[in-house]
């Protein structure tokens, strides 16, 4: 009776055990975070209090809040200066991190408004290699009636996962931006490719409100 | 009862959890790997020159011409047309999947010409992919001297073509001399018709993707770059696979 009881307890235990450690090693999967924030941006893309031109900012407000913290702002900046961030000051660093961030945040919200429900997620495969992984999901667009594969790279930083890279049909967002930037800097200088960012983000500025 | 349903719980969680640890591995020493070296442009002088030709082309011309064309035609219809110029490349696909070594390939190639042509209303229907799965291989004569150890050589930006590369150029040229129109027409019939065909195609191609071009120019600080980049990215991969 007794040792029946312990058997029970026990194996209640362990199954109480490896659930809250799964839980916990589920909810920090990589994949799963790519996939959440795709939902959660999604939901606020459909939510009927945010369609229209009118309601442009609230939602892309509202989208940035949620996918902004997924993404190592630094570590990007970092990566597509290449060998030219060791040079840059701790200010030139931030000052750089800030401009290439709202760049993309401008570029890129305003693909934002040619989202459509139908768009299809395919969330494949995750690989996870010490403190970095590959998320590998493909996107269909039936608007255009064809598959894009997206392929988002983490680093594990304080026990969070977040992106430092974005492959779209096998061209890396931080690849391309590198090789930019340094046929800048390797012709010009830092300033210049400041003042060339600047000058990029007053043209989308003036652009992007017209649009929607 | 409830220890069953337990056992089955923890089992199913243990699984799942061991999956997620095993597909860990398949090391990539680059994951970690933040600055590769620049991208050579040897060529620049003449590249940057044809660079800003093909723009004023594509804005001038191409962009006009694909705009009116597309107000016209409807996107599925777009895509049979799409269809039909990639039946035509089936020497080329055949030829070079055959000279990889790819022979199954080879083979679905030539299978996909003739369902394609005889069953999808010579090949405006993708019949063989949507029935066989059988998907159209995008092999051209420079993945084949890549296959081969040829190395890429510098970036080179052709004139109405766009970005390319030494190997790729001459994988172009042997692509054309694979044509078949040359042997059955004769060689002015045969410049008519090729360049007919390839005029017909940029057009229909960029009506397929109107947005694709100002999309990049709105992502990038430097274009020149950014497409340079592109190409070389998305071309090694291609040759990858």
């Amino acid at each position: 009776m007794m040792s029946r009881r312990v058997a029970l307890w026990t194996i209640l235990g362990m199954s109480i055990g490896l659930l809250s450690f799964n839980a916990w090693a589920v909810a920090d999967s990589p994949m799963d975070m790519i996939r959440v924030t795709v939902e959660q941006t999604r939901t606020v893309l459909e939510d009927p209090a945010y369609q229209g031109s009118d309601h442009r900012q609230q939602r892309l407000g509202k989208v940035k809040e949620i996918v902004l913290p997924r993404f190592d702002a630094q570590e990007i900046a970092k990566r597509t200066l290449g060998p030219y961030w060791k040079d840059r000051t701790e200010e030139q660093r931030k000052e750089f991190t800030q401009l290439f961030t709202a760049l993309v945040e401008k570029a890129y919200s305003s693909s934002l408004d040619r989202y459509s429900r139908d768009v299809q997620f395919f969330f494949d495969q995750e690989r996870v290699e010490d403190n970095f992984a590959e998320v590998d999901t493909r996107v269909f667009d039936p608007a255009l009636n064809k598959t894009f594969s997206v392929n988002y790279h983490l680093r594990q930083v304080n026990g969070q996962w977040l992106i430092y890279d974005v492959v779209v049909e096998n061209v890396s967002l931080v690849n391309n931006y590198r090789n930019q930037f340094n046929r800048i800097l390797s012709k010009s200088s830092y300033e210049d490719l400041v003042q060339k960012l600047q000058t990029k983000l007053q043209q989308l500025d003036t652009a992007s409100p017209s649009e929607s | 009862m409830i220890i069953k349903v337990l056992l089955t719980i923890t089992m199913s969680l243990f699984i799942s959890s061991f999956t997620i640890s095993s597909v860990k591995a398949q090391a990539r020493a680059s994951l970690e790997d933040a600055s590769p070296p620049p991208t050579p442009d040897p060529l620049e002088w003449f590249n940057q020159p044809m660079f800003q030709f093909n723009l004023k082309l594509d804005e001038y011309v191409l962009r006009p011409v694909a705009t009116g064309y597309a107000k016209i035609v409807t996107p599925p219809g777009r895509r049979r047309v799409d269809n039909f110029f990639k039946n035509l490349m089936v020497v080329q696909r055949f030829a070079n999947n055959l000279f990889q070594g790819k022979f199954p390939k080879a083979g679905q190639a030539v299978g996909r010409f003739f369902i394609n042509t005889a069953i999808g209303g010579v090949g405006l229907f993708d019949v063989a992919d949507d029935w066989l799965g059988w998907k159209d291989s995008e092999e051209d004569f420079g993945q084949t001297l890549a296959f081969y150890g040829v190395s890429s050589g510098p970036y080179l930006v052709l004139p109405f073509w766009g970005p390319s590369t030494i190997r790729d150029t001459a994988g172009l040229a042997a692509d054309a001399a694979m044509n078949p129109m040359n042997y059955l027409l004769s060689t002015t019939e045969a410049l008519a018709v090729n360049s007919g065909l390839l005029i017909g195609q940029a057009v229909n191609t960029r009506s397929l993707n109107l947005d694709l071009f100002e999309d990049v120019d709105r992502y990038s600080v430097d274009l020149y770059g950014a497409v340079q980049d592109g190409y070389l990215q998305r071309r090694e991969k291609q040759i990858e696979e």
